[in-house]
């Protein structure tokens, strides 16, 4: 009898399988060492030779990198610290507090996920514009202060596995809900706030469409658009465009590498990246 | 106590009710209105009643760029869902099973869905590059014909040419897409992972019992046992395919080339609001891009009492 279903070709299919998954990668690290002049080289070999690590000061020094690296970063701590910090509060006044309408504006919160981008674009650009954060990082930052639904339930859904004893206990001690919610919740909530902050840290970083729309000089580029510009700039020189792209890939590998299991454990959770 | 508890209840959730407010709510209704006037941004709204949603009619009508929009989206959503679902059942059930290096295999599988969707979107255009990309070379290689990819308009242009402007020529630009689309199965292959290890192994032992072979266990356990993550796959891609935006708007110079074939509903919204300045007639078509979308997802609701397993 046989126990587990595994074919005996399992080895080589599974091979197959990763190196056609990863070889586009593969592609992009290798063709980004390589010289301009082996690009469309026939007959066309994947190794560069020799290996021009030059290509990364050079696509580094083409595009104001430093400074869109800058933008992405402040980007991400942006929009990661009004993300934890409004959708804890907002999830805890969702779960643990009783009031009237509470469940009637969970359904509404609920329903804005379903609601595609695109209905609200045009009018939400306006107000962004009346605020006056046209052409700034906070256009891209402020909405996020104002918890994003999709967090909200993923903390909500957490904090109510919360036993209500370890609530009352902190209550009778004298905490307020706001010291229930930093000295109970929070540090239960750990690996939660942890999901939430790597898929906004992903989101932040991977946002092409929010500067597109609102962001004008140059000087406010995040790398994800700044990454564009180049392309459209050097779309000949596919060596230092791939090293670009590295580089701008590089932390998200990273991220992933440390935190593995939190990047799992957020889309079993979850179902998507974000 | 009750009415204190009620006091910070509504103050805790406060910062979500004002965005939800200003940001959700009254581009809402304004993008309702908006659908029924003409708006420039630089005069006021003028209430033209039905006239953007006769103009999208019209356009349906002759085959104008909102057809051609609505069919792009179709065959992008229908290509890249359906064919999300085959690979991501058919690279769980490989990754689920129990060899050596297993935990090496599903982490290069799963690597590709961190590259973040620009740099995605560059390194595809250059690998399906007509002349120097690899899969060309690759198709070559195997006495293929090459394809035209992100530089020729595909199958399902408008109206239909399939098959190809010439002979061999079968994929073009939504076909690249829907590929970089299957690239990023990642996230799907983690949820099918899931729940093929949630199937009881007693369901194989006793279909085992009754004769039946691989084969057979494939199709009346696993698949079955599978339908609820389909289910999900399906909606969630569904909705995500007709929102999708910056790999098209990349690979498209912007503009939905070459010929209008990657000019999707969310590309020709975006150009016909922030290009044309024409808001009232992107805000109809968010409207009806909307009603479509509720439409369908409450459709496979529907019918998901046939076929999901529960």
């Amino acid at each position: 009898m046989n126990a587990d279903r595994t074919p005996r070709w399992a080895h080589f299919w599974l091979a197959m399988v990763t190196i056609l998954m990863v070889s586009p990668l593969a592609w992009m690290v290798l063709t980004s060492l390589k010289g301009p002049d082996q690009l469309a080289a026939a007959p066309y070999s994947w190794w560069p030779s020799p290996w021009r690590w030059q290509n990364y000061a050079d696509a580094v020094a083409t595009i104001p990198f430093l400074r869109y690296l800058l933008n992405s970063i402040l980007l991400c701590l942006g929009s990661v610290a009004g993300t934890l910090l409004s959708c804890s509060v907002v999830a805890y006044g969702f779960s643990r507090l009783r009031w009237p309408g509470r469940d009637l504006l969970f359904g509404a919160l609920i329903a804005t996920m379903l609601l595609p981008w695109q209905v609200t674009m045009v009018p939400r650009f306006l107000v962004i514009r009346e605020l006056g954060l046209y052409d700034s990082l906070w256009a891209l930052v402020l909405p996020k202060f104002f918890a994003e639904a999709f967090y909200v339930f993923l903390l909500r859904q957490f904090f109510l596995t919360v036993p209500q004893e370890m609530i009352d206990a902190a209550r009778v001690d004298g905490c307020s809900e706001l010291g229930v919610l930093w000295r109970v919740m929070l540090p239960l909530a750990r690996p939660a706030l942890a999901t939430v902050a790597l898929l906004e840290t992903i989101a932040a970083w991977n946002d092409y469409g929010g500067p597109l729309l609102y962001l004008n000089d140059p000087e406010r580029f995040p790398l994800a658009y700044g990454l564009e510009q180049f392309v459209s700039a050097h779309s000949s020189q596919m060596h230092l465009l791939m090293a670009a792209a590295v580089l701008f890939t590089l932390p998200m590998v990273l991220l992933f590498v440390l935190a593995q299991r939190v990047f799992v454990r957020g889309i079993a959770t979850t179902g998507l990246k974000g | 106590m009750h009415r204190s508890e009620s006091r910070i209840g509504v103050a805790m959730i406060s910062p979500w009710l004002v965005g939800f407010c200003v940001l959700t709510l009254f581009p809402f209704g304004a993008s309702l209105y908006w659908s029924f006037c003409r708006y420039d941004l630089l005069s006021e709204p003028a209430w033209v009643g039905l006239d953007n949603y006769r103009r999208l009619a019209g356009e349906l009508a002759e085959g104008g760029s909102f057809a051609r929009a609505l069919a792009n989206t179709a065959y992008y959503a229908l290509a890249s869902v359906t064919l999300s679902v085959v690979l991501g059942i058919t690279l769980a059930s490989s990754l689920a099973w129990k060899v050596r290096g297993r935990a090496f295999y599903r982490t290069l599988c799963f690597l590709p869905t961190v590259v973040p969707t620009v740099a995605a979107a560059v390194l595809w255009l250059w690998l399906l590059d007509p002349q120097l990309g690899l899969i060309n070379g690759f198709l070559q290689k195997l006495n293929l014909p090459a394809q035209g990819w992100f530089q020729s308009t595909s199958a399902a242009g408008w109206p239909p040419a399939w098959p190809g402007d010439h002979a061999g020529r079968v994929f073009g630009s939504k076909d690249g897409l829907v590929l970089m689309s299957l690239w990023g199965v990642g996230n799907l292959l983690v949820i099918y992972l899931a729940a093929l290890s949630d199937i009881p192994k007693t369901l194989y032992e006793a279909a085992e019992l009754d004769g039946a072979g691989r084969t057979r266990q494939f199709w009346h356990v696993t698949l079955p046992m599978l339908t609820p993550v389909v289910f999900f796959n399906v909606v969630m891609g569904l909705i995500q395919s007709v929102q999708a935006f910056t790999q098209i708007y990349l690979v498209s110079d912007g503009q939905g080339d070459p010929a209008g074939s990657t000019l999707t509903l969310s590309l020709h919204l975006f150009l016909t609001a922030f290009k044309d300045l024409d808001m009232g007639y992107a805000s109809a078509m968010a409207w009806v891009l909307f009603v479509l979308v509720t439409l369908v997802t409450a459709w496979l609701f529907r019918t998901s009492r046939h076929w999901v397993h529960v």
